[in-house]
């Protein structure tokens, strides 16, 4: 349907896009080992240095590992509610259906600084403190709405039968969840923790407003850090690792994605194509 | 467990309510203080007399020459550029996975998405040390010659140019994603109906691919004006005083003033640009929760 010269040159596109938009990755991971201690040409040499001050710096690492305890508690949070609004828009019948939906995406488009602020001013006025906690939930319920686009099609693409037979066989309603739908929703459960981790640990406006003083989140600290160049190489290094990690979960969930389509294949190899490019649009 | 079906049905329907209060609490209720404060009904300021009063709102839309509601439209403006430029850029790229790179569409998608995955925080900051005035791309120029050592390229980085650069380059692969959604679900029949009653590559593609990826391209189109609406990180790292975004004046309100009220004004305001977008554009965006997925394929 494209001749051969408007195939080429898309190529040529396509591949200029794709260097264009690893451009920045790649910058921050040749300067994670140039010995130089400003990121600016030319090369001066390999070292790892940067990574073993990194990891000594327990300003950097603590900010770390709160972001990351933050990132596990709003996952948990995000995942457990997404089960239940999936359960609940999955019935026959939901009362008040069209409001329970335009609330569960509300925070899609809401947008982050406004939330922020308004968090603010309502903590403020319950006379709460800045905490952790508050950033997790704040974290939670922005992430929600990916936690239930990711199992919502996961749970409607099971067979009711199954539930009904387990439920004929004379399990409890909390039994059949228990031993048959959890059990085939965990790859669903899998990529909405791993998606609701991610926007948590990356999200800035909401952290900004709510750490305590002298307990900065991960993105805070970046932030801060971005402008000091005595830590810039530092930042670069772990900022170097968390892309890798990153690059590597989505590079894992492909291969898992082949592994499934393989398994599948031949049964409704349309259908999946379709769902799979769902995935991804939910992702 | 001896209810009848319909009646445990209707039961799991109330498993919906726990998410929908948690997201009222955490959303609706900041919201709703958002608008209190933007009318003066509540205020930070302990001890200060609270009334009903739309002075601020005055202010701000009809005031004149009101620097905030310039500054409102001046970001309106960046935004929208922005966003129809990615939205040329992106559907290229979405029309060669589709149509091009049949067989390896999914692995080279996802090549494109990879970026996108990776925090967002980091790649803004890679690209100012790019930009910066002593960055790669100035450092480039001087070891090689091509300008004299400590002459920097100043437009490259503070200016609206970078600003719009790193908003334009965060978005591209977000953007191309419900595109290839749409040309995915496309009927190829109707393009093989086209050139065998002698339309030419070109004309099928003008009056068939064209028109029926319409949908895609308003919800990329969607997809990056509502997020970058409210903007403020990038102008932070990589835009000047002149180039700063709405987003960042609400942060600066709340932040380094101690009128909060004024800044609520602002903040209701982004709010309210949301929901007339969606309200204008919703039915193009496919988060329709409704529809079963069996449908869908």
């Amino acid at each position: 349907m494209t001749g051969r010269l408007g195939s080429s040159l898309l190529w040529i596109y396509f591949v200029l896009m794709v260097a264009f938009l690893f451009l920045p990755l790649a910058v921050l991971v040749l300067f994670a080992f140039n010995s130089g201690t400003t990121p600016t040409l030319p090369i001066q040499g390999f070292t790892t240095k940067w990574f073993t001050d990194a990891f000594s710096n327990t300003d950097l690492t603590s900010a770390l590992l709160r972001s990351a305890a933050i990132g596990v508690l709003a996952s948990v949070v995000a995942t457990a509610l997404g089960i239940m609004a999936a359960i609940g828009l999955n019935a026959k019948r939901v009362p008040g259906e069209p409001v329970a939906i335009g609330a569960l995406l509300l925070p899609l488009v809401v947008p982050y600084i406004s939330l922020a602020v308004g968090m603010l001013i309502l903590l403020q006025a319950l006379h709460f403190k800045n905490a952790l906690w508050e950033i997790a939930l704040g974290h939670a319920v922005i992430a929600l709405p990916f936690a239930l686009l990711v199992i919502l099609p996961r749970l409607r693409s099971l067979d009711g039968s199954l539930n009904e037979a387990a439920r004929d066989l004379g399990a409890s309603d909390f039994a059949a969840f228990r031993l048959v739908t959890f059990p085939l929703l965990l790859p669903a459960l899998l990529s909405s923790f791993i998606i609701c981790f991610s926007t948590s640990f990356d999200e800035f406006a909401i952290a900004s407003f709510l750490y305590p003083s002298g307990q900065p989140t991960y993105p805070v600290f970046l932030y801060g850090g971005a402008r000091s160049p005595a830590i810039l190489p530092q930042l670069i290094a772990i900022g170097t690792l968390v892309i890798a990690i990153s690059l590597l979960i989505v590079g894992l969930s492909e291969l898992g994605r082949r592994w499934a389509e393989r398994r599948i294949e031949g049964r409704t190899s349309a259908s999946v194509d379709v769902s799979s490019a769902d995935t991804l649009a939910t992702t | 467990m001896s209810r009848s079906t319909s009646r445990r049905i209707g039961g799991q329907g109330l498993w919906v309510w726990p998410p929908v209060a948690f997201v009222l609490v955490l959303v609706v209720v900041p919201l709703v203080y958002i608008a209190l404060f933007s009318v003066g009904l509540r205020s930070n300021i302990p001890g200060t007399k609270t009334a009903f009063d739309l002075s601020n709102w005055k202010d701000f839309l009809f005031g004149e020459n009101n620097p905030f509601r310039n500054l409102f439209w001046h970001s309106l403006l960046i935004t929208v550029l922005v966003s129809v430029a990615v939205t040329i850029a992106a559907y290229p790229l979405a029309y060669f996975l589709s149509f091009v790179a049949r067989k390896n569409r999914y692995t080279l998608l996802l090549l494109v998405l990879a970026p996108f995955f990776t925090s967002f925080l980091l790649r803004v900051i890679a690209w100012q040390i790019i930009l910066n005035e002593n960055g790669v791309v100035n450092s480039f120029l001087w070891w090689a010659h091509l300008r004299p050592q400590g002459d920097s390229v100043t437009w490259l980085i503070y200016s609206n140019f970078s600003v719009a650069l790193v908003l334009f380059y965060s978005w591209i692969p977000f953007v191309a994603l419900p595109m290839f959604v749409v040309m995915e679900n496309m009927d190829r029949r109707l393009l093989e109906a086209a050139e065998d009653l002698g339309a030419s590559r070109f004309t099928s593609f003008l009056k068939v691919t064209l028109p029926l990826s319409i949908p895609g391209i308003i919800a990329g189109f969607v997809f990056v004006l509502i997020p970058t609406t409210g903007e403020f990180i990038t102008p932070l790292l990589v835009g000047g005083p002149e180039s700063q975004l709405f987003g960042n004046q609400i942060q600066s309100f709340f932040s380094d003033s101690p009128d909060w009220n004024y800044g609520s004004v602002l903040a209701m305001t982004l709010i309210l640009l949301v929901l007339i977008l969606m309200l204008v554009f919703g039915r193009f965006l496919s988060a329709d929760l409704r529809r079963p997925a069996a449908e869908v394929s």
